[in-house]
C-alpha cells in the first residue's frame, strides 16, 4: 500500500465507490460514480459535500500572534473582527506567493490559518522560520479536525436543519460561527471554493466527521470529488496554487498582483509595518494601478495577469496550451477544460434554470497586462489555432441563492417595436392605462408609497411648478430671506407657512423644506455635520465623519444612511480596519427586527460614535431613542442623534414616536410614505438659537441651498403645504387607524396560516408595516404572482438573507389603503385573498378588483362643500 | 463492466464490429469508465485515411485528452457526427455510440476477443 495520508472520511469515499488519487500527499476522491459533470451540476443546483480535511490547518496563538501574522501574511489582520475570515497570501520577499491562505478568527485569542494541502510542509517550514522572532506559537492541527465543505443553493437549508433553526452564520460571506449541530460542536465559516453564494466550510472533531457527512447526505447533499472542485473553482475564476499562483509554464514565478483576488488579499495599511514582500508588492500594486488606467508604460513588476478566457471555436482548452495575440505567442492557459452549465430561459427575475445541461470550454490564462476585456486571442489546441476571448467573468454570484454562469455573447432581448401610433400618443395611452390600473384596480401595499389627495395633486401641478425661487438668509437684513427672482411673493409665503406647519407637526424649532427627497435630506445633513466638524480650520482637507452608528442594510437599514448611499462622501475610513468607520446597531437574538439596547450601549461605549442614526426601511418597532439619549447623556459621550423617519414620518405622535421629546436632535424623512405629501424630503431640528449646535442647523440650511438644490421644485412644495394642513388636521385618527389596521392585517394573515414576522405579543407591529416570511428565495416570485392579481407588495430580504434575489419576505404597509378607507374588515378580506394566492397559487384578481372598487375615495383630507367647490373651480380654470 | 462477446478489441481500448467489409469502431466500456465524463470528441472527415496503430481523432474528458487509435487501415466511409454535440453518448452507450466506419481495409492491428481483452484491461 502507498504511504499516502488518509482523511477521517477515507472509508466513506471508498464505500461510495469514489475513484481515489494522490493529491498533495493525500489519498483523495477525484470523483464518485456519478462523475465530475454531474457533481458540478449538482453543486450549482442543489448541494455538494467536499472532503477538505486534507487542507493544512495551523493554529496561531500567543501574545504576539497579531504582529507575527501582520508580518508573514499580506492581509491586514487587525481588520479581522471576531467571527470573520479573510483571504490572504503568504508572500516571499519578492512578492511571489509561497501559498494562498484563509485566515479565520473563531476565537478572541487564536487564529486559524488554512493552507493548501500540497504546500503545508513548505508553508510550515517558512512560518516556523519567521515565528522564531515572535512570542507566538504555531500548532499544526490538520489531523485533529475534519473539514467538510457544504456548497450549493440548498446548503443553507440543510445546515439550518442541523442547527435546529438557529442562524448558521450571519448571511454575509466570510462570516463565522461556533455552534452545535445536533449535539456535535462545529465551527462554521460562510466560505468556499466553488463560487456558490451559499456555502459553508464546517470544521468538526475527527470522530464527528462521518456523522456529519452521512447526515448531510440524508438531507439530500451528494459527495463531490477534487475533479468537480476544480471545475467549480475554474468557472468561479478562483486561483489554484500551481496554476494561477506559483510558477508559470515557463518556470517563472507569478507576481501576486497578477491574480485578480490579490487586491483583497494585500493591504498596505501603515499598521502592517514592514511585512514580508511589502516593497515588491507595492511595485506590483503601482503597476496594477497603471494597468487599470490603461497606462502600459512600465509593467516590469506585472508583465502578465491572470484572466478568464472563453474558447469561441469547438475544442477544449487545457493548462499549458500557448496563447497567441495578434499572431505572437504571448502567454498560456493556466487552467481550462469543458465545464457544464444549465441552460436558462427568460430574463431578469423571471429567469428559469432548466435541467438541460450544456457545456462550454472556459478557463483562465496568463497573458500580457495590456490585453483588455473582449480582446480576441488564439489558443494552440493540440496543433490547431482556435479563437478565444477574454470575458469579464464566467460566473456571477450576486443573485443568490444561485451562482449564475455568464455565457459569453448572451444579449438581452430588445423591447418590441411600438405599433404604427406615434410614440407620443402611445405614451399617453400607456400612462392612462397605468394610472387607472394603480389608482382603481390595484390594492397598493407598498409601505413607502401613498396617493396624495386631489388637492395636493392639483397644487403640485399648478404654476409654481415651473418657477424658480432661490433664497438665502442675509445677516445684513437680520436673517430676512432674500429672493433672487421676481414674481415669488406667493412662493415665499407658502414656504414660510409650510415651515410653520411642520414645526407644529414635529414639535421642534426649525425645519428645512427645500430638499426634494429623503436621500437628499440625509446628504445635506451628513455634509453639514462634516462641515461643522471642520469649521474651525477650513484651510486643510476636511476630516470625514467617524465613527457613525446606523442600522445595517441587511438588518433593514436605510440605503440612504449607508456608506454606499448618502454617507458615501462623508464617512471616514478607519485606518486600522481599512473599512468605513461604521458601527451597526446590534439586534436582539430572538427578534432580529429590534435593536438590542444593552448591546448597543456597550458598542457606543467602545466606539464613542460621533453620530448616531436611528431609523430603517424594515421598521416594525419603535427605535430606542429615549434609552440611547439617556445613556449618552449619562456617560457624557459627545454625539449627535438623528432619526431618519423616512417610513414613519407620518406617524410622528402619541401612537408611535415623538422623536424630539425622546431626545433626537435631527429628524429627516421623505414626505410621501406615511406622510400625505408629494415626493419630497424634509429636515427638522430642535436646536434653539442659544444652543452651540444652532450653528449646525445654519450649516444644514446652507447645505440644502446652495449645497443640494438650486431649484427646489416649487410645485410639490406647495402640494406639501396642503399635505401638512391635512396631516395636522387628521393625524390623530389617521395614525391610529394605520397602526390598528396593520395589527389587524398581521393577525389576519397569521390566522390564514402565513408566517408573519415579529412579536405576536404586540400584534407583530408598532408601525404601518407588516412583514411576512414566504420561504427563502421565494419573495420575488410570490410578489410577482401577487402583482398579476393586482396586489402590489414589496419583496425584501430579511436580516438573515443574503440579498434581494434571496428574499424570503414580503413587506407590506397599510398606509395607502387606510387612506382609501380600508378598515379591519377589509384588511381581513385582503389577508384571505393574499393567503389563497400565496399558499394555493389561486387566481384572486376578480375578488381583488371588487374589493378595491368600493374604496376609491380619499379619506383624511378636506372635503367640506366649500372646499370642494373651490377645488373644482380651480381645477376647471386649470383646465384639468 | 461489459465486454460483448461478438466484438473484437484492440490493446488501445477500441472495439471493432465487422459489418460485411466495413469495420465499425468505437471505444470500450472499460475505456469510457476510465476516461470519466466525455465532454468533447474530435473526429476525422469522411474520406480520410485511417492507419492501424495511429490516431484518427481524440476524445476528451473533464480531466484529460486521449488519442483514438485506429485498429485498422483503410478509408473512413462514415463518421458519427451525433457525438460532436452529444459526446456523453460514449459514456451512456459505449457499444451503441460508434465513432467511425472504415472500408477498403488493407491492414489490421492484433485484435483480442472479449475474454482476452477483459483480462488485459482489468490487470492493467
Amino acid at each position: 500500500m502507498s504511504d499516502w495520508k488518509r482523511t477521517q472520511l477515507y472509508d466513506a469515499h471508498v464505500a461510495a465507490g469514489a475513484t481515489m488519487v494522490e493529491f498533495g500527499g493525500w489519498d483523495m476522491p477525484v470523483q464518485y460514480p456519478s462523475g465530475i459533470v454531474a457533481e458540478h451540476l449538482y453543486t450549482r443546483s442543489v448541494c455538494s459535500l467536499f472532503d477538505v480535511s486534507h487542507m493544512g490547518r495551523i493554529l496561531v496563538s500567543g501574545p504576539q500572534r497579531v504582529e507575527f501574522l501582520q508580518h508573514v501574511l499580506t492581509s491586514n489582520v487587525l481588520a479581522l473582527d471576531l467571527d470573520r475570515a479573510q483571504y490572504s497570501m503568504i508572500s516571499d520577499e519578492n512578492g511571489y506567493a509561497i501559498d494562498d491562505a484563509y485566515l479565520y478568527r473563531f476565537e478572541e485569542d487564536r487564529f486559524l490559518l488554512v493552507v493548501n494541502a500540497a504546500n503545508t510542509d513548505k508553508d510550515l517550514a517558512h512560518l516556523m522560520k519567521v515565528v522564531k522572532d515572535y512570542d507566538c506559537t504555531l500548532t499544526n492541527i490538520t489531523a485533529d479536525w475534519a473539514a467538510i465543505a457544504v456548497q450549493g443553493p440548498k446548503s443553507k437549508e440543510m445546515m439550518t436543519i442541523l442547527s435546529g433553526g438557529e442562524a448558521v452564520t450571519e448571511p454575509m460571506r466570510n462570516a463565522l460561527n461556533s455552534l452545535c449541530l445536533e449535539g456535535h460542536f462545529a465551527r462554521v465559516a460562510k466560505t468556499g471554493y466553488t463560487g456558490e453564494p451559499l456555502g459553508y466550510e464546517v470544521y468538526v472533531k475527527s470522530e464527528d466527521a462521518v456523522w456529519l457527512w452521512n447526515r448531510l447526505i440524508e438531507l439530500g447533499a451528494r459527495p463531490a470529488g477534487l475533479g468537480a472542485r476544480d471545475t467549480l473553482r475554474m468557472e468561479a475564476g478562483l486561483p489554484l496554487y500551481g496554476h494561477e499562483l506559483g510558477l508559470d509554464p515557463a518556470g517563472q514565478p507569478i507576481p501576486i498582483f497578477a491574480v485578480p483576488l490579490a487586491r483583497f488579499a494585500v493591504s498596505f495599511s501603515e499598521r502592517k509595518g514592514k511585512f514580508i514582500g511589502r516593497e515588491a508588492l507595492q511595485k506590483q500594486s503601482d503597476a496594477f494601478k497603471r494597468v487599470l488606467n490603461r497606462d502600459f508604460s512600465e509593467l516590469s513588476a506585472l508583465p502578465r495577469r491572470v484572466r478568464p478566457i472563453t474558447l469561441l471555436d469547438r475544442g477544449v482548452i487545457r493548462a499549458g496550451m500557448p496563447v497567441y495575440y495578434k499572431g505572437q505567442e504571448v502567454g498560456w492557459i493556466t487552467s481550462g477544460t469543458m465545464i457544464p452549465y444549465f441552460r436558462t430561459e427568460n430574463e431578469g427575475l423571471e429567469t428559469v434554470i432548466t435541467d438541460d445541461a450544456l457545456k462550454r470550454s472556459i478557463g483562465m490564462c496568463y497573458v500580457p497586462s495590456e490585453i483588455l476585456d473582449e480582446e480576441l486571442l488564439e489558443v494552440d489546441v493540440r496543433g490547431k489555432r482556435l479563437r478565444a476571448v477574454i470575458p469579464e467573468r464566467h460566473l456571477d454570484n450576486m443573485a443568490p441563492p444561485y451562482a449564475r454562469p455568464i455565457i459569453y455573447g448572451t444579449t438581452l432581448s430588445e423591447r418590441p417595436a411600438e405599433s404604427t401610433t406615434h410614440p407620443a400618443l402611445a405614451l399617453l395611452h400607456r400612462a392612462e392605462e397605468n394610472h387607472i390600473w394603480r389608482q382603481r384596480r390595484c390594492i397598493n401595499l407598498i409601505p413607502s408609497e401613498n396617493t396624495p389627495s386631489r388637492a395636493v395633486q392639483l397644487l403640485s401641478a399648478s404654476d409654481p411648478s415651473c418657477r424658480y425661487a432661490e433664497h438665502k438668509k442675509v445677516k445684513s437684513f437680520y436673517d430676512k430671506d432674500i429672493f433672487y427672482y421676481q414674481g415669488t411673493g406667493f412662493i415665499d409665503e407658502v414656504e414660510q407657512t409650510l415651515v410653520e406647519e411642520l414645526r407644529k407637526y414635529f414639535n421642534c424649532s426649525e425645519v428645512e423644506t427645500r430638499v426634494v427627497s429623503g436621500q437628499m435630506a440625509n446628504t445635506a445633513v451628513f455634509s453639514a455635520l462634516m462641515d461643522w466638524k471642520n469649521r474651525l480650520d477650513r484651510r486643510r482637507n476636511p476630516e470625514r465623519l467617524g465613527y457613525v452608528m446606523n442600522n445595517h442594510i441587511i438588518k433593514g437599514g436605510h440605503l440612504s444612511a449607508q456608506p454606499m448611499g448618502a454617507l458615501h462622501d462623508y464617512i471616514a475610513v478607519d485606518p486600522v480596519t481599512e473599512r468605513s468607520a461604521i458601527v451597526n446597531f446590534p439586534v436582539c437574538k430572538d427578534n432580529i427586527f429590534k435593536i438590542d439596547v444593552e448591546e448597543t450601549k456597550k458598542l457606543i461605549d467602545q466606539y464613542r460614535p460621533e453620530f448616531i442614526i436611528f431609523g430603517k426601511s424594515m421598521i416594525i418597532h419603535k427605535e430606542p431613542v429615549t434609552d440611547i439619549r439617556r445613556f449618552v447623556d449619562e456617560q457624557k459621550i459627545p454625539t449627535t442623534i438623528m432619526y431618519d423617519m423616512a417610513h414613519v414620518l407620518g406617524l410622528v405622535g402619541k401612537y408611535f414616536q415623538e422623536p424630539f421629546a425622546e431626545g433626537a436632535e435631527i429628524v429627516t424623512g421623505s414626505t410621501h410614505k406615511t406622510f400625505f405629501g408629494p415626493q419630497r424630503g424634509v429636515i427638522a431640528v430642535n436646536y434653539k438659537e442659544e444652543d452651540l449646535k444652532y450653528g449646525l442647523w445654519q450649516t444644514i440650511e446652507n447645505r440644502a441651498f446652495p449645497g443640494s438644490v438650486s431649484n427646489h421644485h416649487l410645485g410639490t412644495q406647495l402640494g406639501l403645504l396642503m399635505a401638512a394642513y391635512e396631516m395636522n388636521a387628521f393625524k390623530d385618527s389617521y395614525q391610529k387607524a394605520v397602526i390598528d389596521n396593520a395589527r389587524h392585517f398581521a393577525k389576519a394573515l397569521k390566522a390564514q396560516g402565513l408566517d408573519v414576522c415579529g412579536d405576536p405579543a404586540i400584534d407583530y407591529t408598532e408601525t404601518h408595516q407588516v412583514l411576512v416570511s414566504v420561504g427563502y428565495g421565494e419573495g420575488a416570485e410570490i410578489a410577482n404572482r401577487l402583482e398579476k392579481n393586482n396586489i402590489v407588495v414589496n419583496y425584501q430580504a430579511t436580516p438573515d438573507e443574503e440579498g434581494f434575489t434571496a428574499s424570503g419576505a414580503l413587506r407590506m404597509g397599510t398606509n395607502e389603503m387606510t387612506r382609501f378607507g380600508f378598515g379591519p374588515k377589509e384588511f381581513e378580506k385582503l389577508a384571505a385573498l393574499i393567503a389563497d394566492c400565496v399558499k394555493n397559487g389561486a387566481r384572486v384578481i376578480d375578488e381583488v378588483e371588487k374589493l378595491r372598487a368600493d374604496f376609491t375615495e380619499m379619506r383624511y383630507c378636506f372635503n367640506d362643500r366649500e372646499f370642494e367647490t373651490a377645488l373644482e373651480g380651480f381645477a376647471g380654470k386649470f383646465g384639468f | 463492466m461489459n465486454y460483448p462477446n461478438e466484438l473484437k478489441y484492440s490493446r488501445d481500448h477500441e472495439w471493432v464490429r465487422m459489418e460485411g467489409d466495413i469495420a465499425v469502431i468505437g471505444i470500450s466500456d472499460f475505456a469510457q469508465d476510465a476516461l470519466g465524463d466525455v465532454v468533447f470528441v474530435n473526429l476525422p472527415q469522411e474520406g480520410d485515411a485511417a492507419t492501424a496503430g495511429e490516431a484518427f481523432g481524440d476524445v476528451e474528458s473533464v480531466k484529460a485528452v486521449s488519442d483514438l487509435v485506429s485498429p485498422v487501415s483503410g478509408t473512413i466511409c462514415a463518421v458519427n457526427e451525433e457525438l460532436l454535440d452529444a459526446p456523453e453518448r460514449l459514456n451512456e452507450d459505449p457499444y451503441g455510440a460508434w465513432l467511425i466506419k472504415v472500408e477498403g481495409i488493407t491492414g489490421t492491428e492484433e485484435l483480442l476477443d472479449a475474454a482476452d481483452y477483459q483480462a488485459m484491461a482489468e490487470q492493467g
